[in-house]
């Protein structure tokens, strides 16, 4: 009895010892982590102010219209931002209207349909899409993708739609194989994986025991992935695509290999045209002007801001969402 | 099993009702493991049954069995006969989707859709039935009165499922059970993540369900069982130690193990 009073101040003081190496321990790690999320604020606040910075010139010498002129002149130095805003939101929203449908179709195969042994396999190499380089996307929608929809689909569709008010002018023109629909196609290639593989982790949420219930009052498998399974994981799906819509805005190679590269603005979806991205990519090596430059750092800018834009429009979307169901 | 039930008890079964679900030699597997041997029982209409027995004895997987939802799972297989209204339901030839509008089913956890309060019942009706917006606001409300829950609702309708508390969620799946019509009702474990303020709502529920429906709940807790149901079967390791009338299983069991069990004296 005495011998463990006796011990007793010794474990004390080794005990306030390890406290006080834990507070320590404990405070170097809050002080990292904290850290490294403000370095996240600080080079995203970096990155803006050296965009708006770098395009200030090109942006005071045309002022709003910089916005609204599709002219884009190195020679007269007359810059406008117009053609190249038009092609990435017109190539982004075709792609996402072909991938989402079909990128969820995959993972409501995979999740629900598919035998087991080929669940993993086919998962995989949806996976394996992500993977692969974005110039191999562009050499192969130059040299085979292209030609092919040059040849064949192009020419079809153009037949098919001739003399339909409206159709005939969004697939009119000479079939040049490369354009807004090609870089669209290849786009939705690209950004399939992202919505497959997040849709189908959000499907792997949802709980057996709902879709037991559903099935329960006799529900077929498209009953339950429509009213239960999506409307459920309906915020990560959203998530996904945004995801996905972000990559595709500011995809560079790949577009730039197959988009034409022309500043001008057609209604028709097989006209060459160009995206903000491929713009800056094809031009910076060659603009010589201060002005030039500048306003390829604008149209940096005006991305960083259309990006920006609709991840806080999907947000907001998702708030609403949420409000008007209550959960 | 009909040597269990005692002569006189077969005869008052007979004579008050006829069996709506009979199981024959029902054997049931998860991969080779076997989970229920040999179960031959047949359960009244339009009484309550309830299972009882230690966790893992095979009470909820029979009740699995007779809606075949085990089915949406790979290497889960059943042997046997189940018969509803002398139709063998685990025939190949039976339409899944039929079968579970005629058997309906709440879990141990409320599971309300991701849709408003209205739209969890209609959603169900809707799948089999073309009726008005008026027939259907008229079945939603019938359908929430029968679960007791219309009064605290009903100026809600549009509010997510999700926004009731877990009594009342667990309700309103009732609810959206009793709307689509079933004959049977399987309940596994409706109360067990319940208070027992809700397990009381529930438990009356069920005494008034009983005189349209077919009533099998699956329970860990005796006292409900002995509360709400008329018959209770007694299950063990896959096995159905003993099946007879409520008062007789929780007065005077004719197994040793049953005995043993609901003194607890093991489970």
């Amino acid at each position: 009895m005495s011998a463990v009073q006796e011990a007793l101040p010794a474990v004390r003081s080794s005990r306030d010892a390890t406290v006080r190496r834990f507070a320590l321990t404990d405070a170097i790690f809050h002080a990292t982590t904290r850290a490294a999320a403000i370095l996240v604020l600080v080079l995203l606040g970096g990155v803006a102010i050296s965009l708006v910075a770098g395009s200030w010139q090109a942006l005071s010498t045309f002022g709003f219209s910089f916005l609204t002129t599709e002219s884009w002149n190195p020679v007269t130095e007359k810059f406008g931002a117009l053609a190249p805003i038009y092609g990435t939101i017109i190539t982004s929203a075709i792609a996402i209207l072909i991938a989402v449908p079909l990128g969820i179709g995959i993972a409501i195969f995979l999740t629900e349909l598919c035998p087991r042994p080929l669940r993993r396999p086919i998962g995989m190499a949806v996976e394996l899409l992500a993977g692969i380089p974005s110039i191999i996307y562009g050499i192969w929608g130059l040299f085979v993708l292209a030609p092919f929809l040059q040849t064949t689909v192009q020419p079809f569709i153009i037949s098919v739609f001739h003399g339909i008010p409206g159709l005939n002018g969004l697939f009119a023109g000479p079939p040049y194989g490369i354009g807004l629909l090609t870089s669209a196609m290849i786009l939705a290639i690209m950004i399939l994986p992202f919505i497959t593989s997040i849709t189908k982790d959000v499907f792997d949420t949802v709980p057996s025991v709902l879709k037991e219930s559903a099935y329960g009052i006799g529900c077929t498998t498209w009953e339950v992935t429509r009213r239960v399974v999506i409307p459920y994981t309906r915020i990560g799906i959203m998530g996904g695509i945004m995801l996905a819509l972000g990559r595709a805005l500011g995809e560079t190679m790949a577009v730039t290999f197959v988009i034409g590269n022309a500043h001008r603005i057609s209604t028709s979806l097989f006209a060459p045209a160009t995206t903000i991205s491929a713009t800056i990519a094809n031009e910076f090596t060659e603009a010589v002007g201060d002005l030039y430059t500048s306003s390829l750092v604008a149209l940096g800018l005006i991305l960083f801001v259309i990006t920006f834009l609709i991840l806080a429009i999907a947000r907001y979307m998702l708030m609403r969402i949420d409000a008007r169901t209550g959960a | 099993m009909s040597q269990m039930l005692s002569p006189d008890m077969t005869i008052a079964a007979e004579a008050v009702t006829k069996a709506k679900i009979e199981v024959k030699n029902l054997n049931f597997y998860y991969g080779q493991s076997k989970a229920l041997k040999d179960i031959t029982l047949s359960l009244p209409e339009r009484s309550v049954t309830a299972f009882i027995g230690p966790s893992g004895c095979g009470k909820s997987t029979l009740l699995r069995v007779f809606n075949r939802i085990y089915e949406l799972y790979p290497k889960q297989t059943a042997e046997g006969q189940v018969l509803l209204d002398g139709q063998n339901v685990l025939d190949r030839s039976q339409d899944l989707n039929l079968l579970r509008t005629k058997i309906g089913m709440v879990f141990q956890k409320p599971t309300p859709f991701p849709m408003s309060i209205y739209e969890n019942i209609a959603f169900g009706v809707r799948l089999y039935e073309k009726i008005s917006k008026a027939e259907m606001d008229g079945r939603v409300e019938q359908a929430l009165k029968r679960a007791a829950l219309w009064t605290e609702v009903k100026d809600k309708l549009n509010a997510s499922g999700l926004s009731l508390s877990g009594g009342q969620q667990q309700r309103l799946c009732i609810a959206r059970t009793v709307a689509v019509k079933p004959e049977v009702i399987l309940l596994d474990e409706p109360a067990s993540a319940l208070d027992p303020l809700s397990t009381a709502k529930i438990e009356e529920l069920i005494d008034e369900l009983q005189a349209d429906y077919t009533i099998v709940i699956v329970t860990h807790n005796m006292q409900q069982a002995a509360r709400v149901s008329k018959q209770t079967a007694f299950m063990y390791l896959g096995e159905l130690v003993e099946f007879d009338r409520t008062e007789k299983i929780f007065t005077s069991p004719r197994e040793k193990r049953t005995q043993d069990y609901i003194t607890g004296r093991f489970g």
